[in-house]
């Protein structure tokens, strides 16, 4: 009547497959999920510590998606700034061949003024380019047109001083007759002296430019900070609407022939150091668009490496998963014919009816 | 030996058969129910040379018994751990959004990833600093990462709430349990005073002790009068003769920094920091666990980030030389005037909020994010862009540097003392999936041990049918054999009156 060591409970046993089968079932779920999204169904649990570095992963990814589209408009802005420095050293160009062809006889007065005129109305045009709602030249004010219009209605501030500072060195207009006594020399220490000092400084700042000296600059990779853009009081816009200026001022004026060649000859040497100048203004944005360029592409590819190492974190391989799905439902129809045939395996069955 | 001695020895046989058929009957009537320890027949030979049922021993393996509360009491602290703790990982769940595709949103809804929303948004603010639609979108950044702070800490204080209620009801069940053990164990105690059959109240008393370790981790001894007492697997009596009350308050609402009043017995506390001899498993101990160390010291990690945010956001004197202090900027609490202490930062995740005089949709300025000023707009002090320059990317460099910027942390929130906000609150999800990952593991292995246990224990003292079922048709055959011989004997008998 004792019961042998391996006897098993008939409780057991019918119930021994319900815990493979729930366990199998639920595993499945997963592991269908998982097959769908590729991913592990529950990451934090699947993580467990190592959840933040997946986290911290995923913040570069995303840190340098924005930059990457940050730097996009910095791209625009430089681009922008770039084509007016090239406009406005195209118009200097131009200018300084015309200058260079221009001898002094009747009414070449007017032509000088011209000249002057129109490159000085390009200057100020290109100067207040615009990228989006931001004026490129304004340095870190790009909410204000950083210059001022010479010719606006009612005279501007420049225009004012200008004619104020002749009128101090000869006691007259450039446009009265009387102007015509005024001796090259004479004319040569006006433009060197207080002309010149209209286009530097506090008047600068003033009458002329309402730009920042202080340039924008951008986050263009993680902790890599540049300079974004030129601003208007640099030196090449001074010399330029310094030389454009007289021109146009001093050009059409009274003035005698001397004069106006010794106005001809000033500008043009102001011209030849504007272009210089001017080229080290693109020069140093042209720098900034290639250090640009070369975060972007560093950024591509480092994304593309930590994009890797969430995937290796986060993604399951779908052949295993594949795999697993087909395994666990073999596991579940062989539980399900077991539990069928222990049903019959029971000695009640056959033994005979008395 | 004479023939009504036969008559003797065959109605000995009848009798020994009908207990046997009986006890056969009793195991095969309980074949299915859980705790159900077989029963079987001692048969002794009597004074004629027949058979008689001298004893029922009661197939119990006292070994195996243990395993099944021992391991029971730690799947269940441990399911009652993870199920909490659950409940906290799925506010910093990442896995909401399963797409590959990237994007700064993609990383669920905790506090690290709105940290790196913040950052992106801000990076993205410092690359256009005259879009009000850029500030007013890092605003809303740092709003939804207030939000996911408070909500944080409100899944945390409802966490312990549900604990807490959770022990309340664990208690109760313990003190039911126990007065049903106090009768069964008298049952078993005065049967076996008298002499009768206490199988089924031991049945009882064991299927109660499995459903006790269910909630609190006991270990027994049996007495020699057969009186089995109880003790917390810490050592405390909680049963001896009779049952010993288990109490406790519980406290409705649990506030951050706010701890819930242990459970007693007999007025000793078994959970706790007081506890001289604190319970180590059991759901009840679980539920303690969640509500005293684990949910809490979440909590304070919360409670560091949001003091860390306050302060590496603040504003500081930008007169030379400085003399005001220093004030919270983009993050504060409602009406404070000076910065957190990271030593005292309870309360700060449910509190934190963006400054209403930076938030657009509270009458505030957005773009005092990057002019500076937030603290106490109009003061100049406090003003970072002095010349209101629309270009002016300083202050946007310096928060957004200030984020990855190393800072003190409290320690004892378990993370350590210095660390970048972003690494902080990094550090505070792997710490929460790290706990929750293993505490699942350990309820999945400590639940199947327990069904080892129980198929174990099923095996050494359950009903095996066929078993039953050839005991059945050996006692068949005794009968039908006894039968016979008094058929054979009676007719004996007759042969003998007749012949005379």
């Amino acid at each position: 009547m004792t019961m042998s060591a391996n006897l098993v409970s008939s409780q057991f046993l019918a119930n021994s497959l319900i815990l493979p089968v729930t366990q199998a079932q639920s595993a499945l779920t997963t592991a269908m999920t998982e097959e769908s999204t590729g991913q592990y169904a529950d990451l934090g649990l699947q993580l467990g510590d190592q959840s933040g570095y997946e986290l911290s992963l995923k913040e570069q990814v995303s840190l340098i998606q924005t930059l990457t589209s940050a730097n996009s408009l910095v791209s625009t802005t430089l681009a922008t700034a770039q084509n007016a420095l090239s406009a406005i050293s195209t118009s200097a160009q131009s200018t300084m061949t015309s200058l260079t062809a221009w001898t002094p006889s009747a009414n070449s007065g007017a032509t000088l003024q011209t000249m002057g005129q129109s490159a000085l109305q390009g200057l100020i045009a290109s100067t207040n380019a615009t990228s989006g709602d931001q004026y490129v030249f304004g340095g870190i004010n790009s909410a204000v047109a950083p210059m001022s219009d010479y010719y606006s209605t009612p005279t501007s501030a420049a225009k004012t001083a200008v004619d104020q500072a002749f009128q101090t060195a000869f006691g007259v207009l450039p446009s009265d007759p009387a102007a015509a006594g005024i001796s090259a020399t004479a004319m040569q220490g006006f433009l060197s002296g207080p002309f010149a000092a209209l286009f530097s400084g506090s008047a600068w700042s003033s009458d002329w430019s309402s730009a920042s000296s202080t340039n924008t600059s951008a986050e263009i990779a993680p902790g890599q900070t540049v300079v974004t853009s030129a601003n208007a009081n640099e030196p090449a816009f001074q010399e330029l609407a310094q030389a454009y200026t007289m021109l146009s001022e001093f050009g059409g004026s009274q003035l005698s022939g001397a004069a106006q060649q010794a106005v001809a000859s000033a500008a043009s040497s102001l011209i030849a150091r504007g272009q210089d100048s001017l080229t080290n203004v693109q020069a140093a944005l042209g720098e900034t668009q290639s250090a640009v360029t070369d975060a972007n592409s560093s950024m591509s590819s480092q994304s593309t490496i930590l994009q890797k190492q969430v995937d290796a974190l986060d993604n399951v391989d779908p052949n295993a998963t594949a795999a697993q799905i087909n395994s666990l439902t073999n596991q579940i129809q062989m539980a399900y014919e077991l539990t069928a045939r222990l049903q019959q395996l029971n000695l009640a069955q056959y033994l005979p009816v008395p | 030996m004479s023939l009504s001695a036969a008559f003797n020895v065959i109605s000995s046989s009848f009798a020994a058969n009908a207990a046997q058929t009986a006890i056969v009957s009793n195991n095969i009537a309980n074949v299915n129910t859980p705790g159900y320890s077989r029963q079987i027949a001692n048969l002794v030979t009597n004074s004629y040379g027949g058979a008689d049922v001298a004893s029922v021993t009661r197939e119990a393996n006292a070994a195996l018994a243990e395993q099944v509360s021992t391991s029971t009491a730690q799947a269940a602290a441990q399911q009652a751990i993870a199920d909490g703790l659950s409940t906290l990982a799925q506010t910093v769940s990442d896995s909401s959004s399963a797409s590959t595709t990237s994007g700064a949103n993609q990383n669920g809804a905790s506090p690290a990833a709105m940290l790196a929303n913040l950052q992106s948004s801000l990076a993205t603010y410092e690359a256009s600093p005259n879009s009000s639609s850029a500030a007013d979108a890092a605003v809303t950044a740092a709003k939804t990462l207030t939000a996911s702070l408070n909500s944080g800490s409100a899944a945390v204080a409802t966490v312990r709430e549900q604990a807490d209620q959770n022990m309340a009801s664990s208690v109760k069940t313990i003190n039911s349990l126990l007065s049903q053990f106090t009768a069964a164990n008298n049952a078993v105690v005065s049967g076996l005073q008298a002499g009768t059959s206490v199988a089924s109240a031991q049945d009882q008393r064991d299927s109660i002790v499995t459903q006790l370790s269910q909630q609190i981790g006991v270990s027994t001894i049996t007495a020699a009068n057969g009186s089995m007492s109880i003790y917390t697997d810490s050592g405390v009596t909680l049963f001896q003769d009779t049952a010993r009350a288990v109490a406790f308050t519980p406290t409705p609402t649990l506030v951050d920094g706010q701890s819930g009043s242990p459970v007693t017995v007999d007025g000793v506390p078994i959970t706790g920091p007081n506890s001289p001899m604190p319970i180590q498993s059991g759901a009840l101990a679980g539920y303690a666990a969640l509500r005293d160390t684990l949910a809490p010291q979440y909590q304070a990690q919360l409670d560091q980030i949001a003091g860390g945010l306050i302060n590496a956001f603040a504003e500081s004197d930008q007169s030379i030389p400085p003399t005001l202090p220093s004030l919270p900027g983009l993050f504060t609490t409602a009406g404070e005037t000076s910065l957190p202490s990271m030593s005292a930062t309870t309360g700060l995740a449910a509190a934190i909020e963006v400054n209403p005089n930076v938030d657009p949709a509270a009458g505030g300025d957005a773009t005092l994010l990057r002019d500076g000023g937030i603290s106490d707009p109009g003061n100049p002090a406090y003003t970072y862009n002095s010349t209101g320059a629309a270009g002016y990317t300083d202050r946007i460099q310096q928060l957004v540097g200030a984020i990855g910027a190393t800072q003190s942390f409290d320690p004892s929130a378990g993370l350590g003392a210095s660390a970048s906000l972003t690494g902080y609150t990094n550090a505070s999800v792997s710490w929460l999936n790290g706990e929750n990952s293993q505490a699942s593991n350990a309820s999945s292995y400590q639940s199947a041990l327990a069904t080892q246990a129980t198929s174990a224990l099923s095996n050494a003292t359950g009903v095996n049918l066929d078993a039953e079922m050839t005991n059945m048709l050996n006692l068949e055959n005794s009968y039908a054999s006894s039968a016979k011989l008094l058929t054979t004997v009676n007719s004996m008998f007759s042969a003998l009156l007749n012949a005379a």
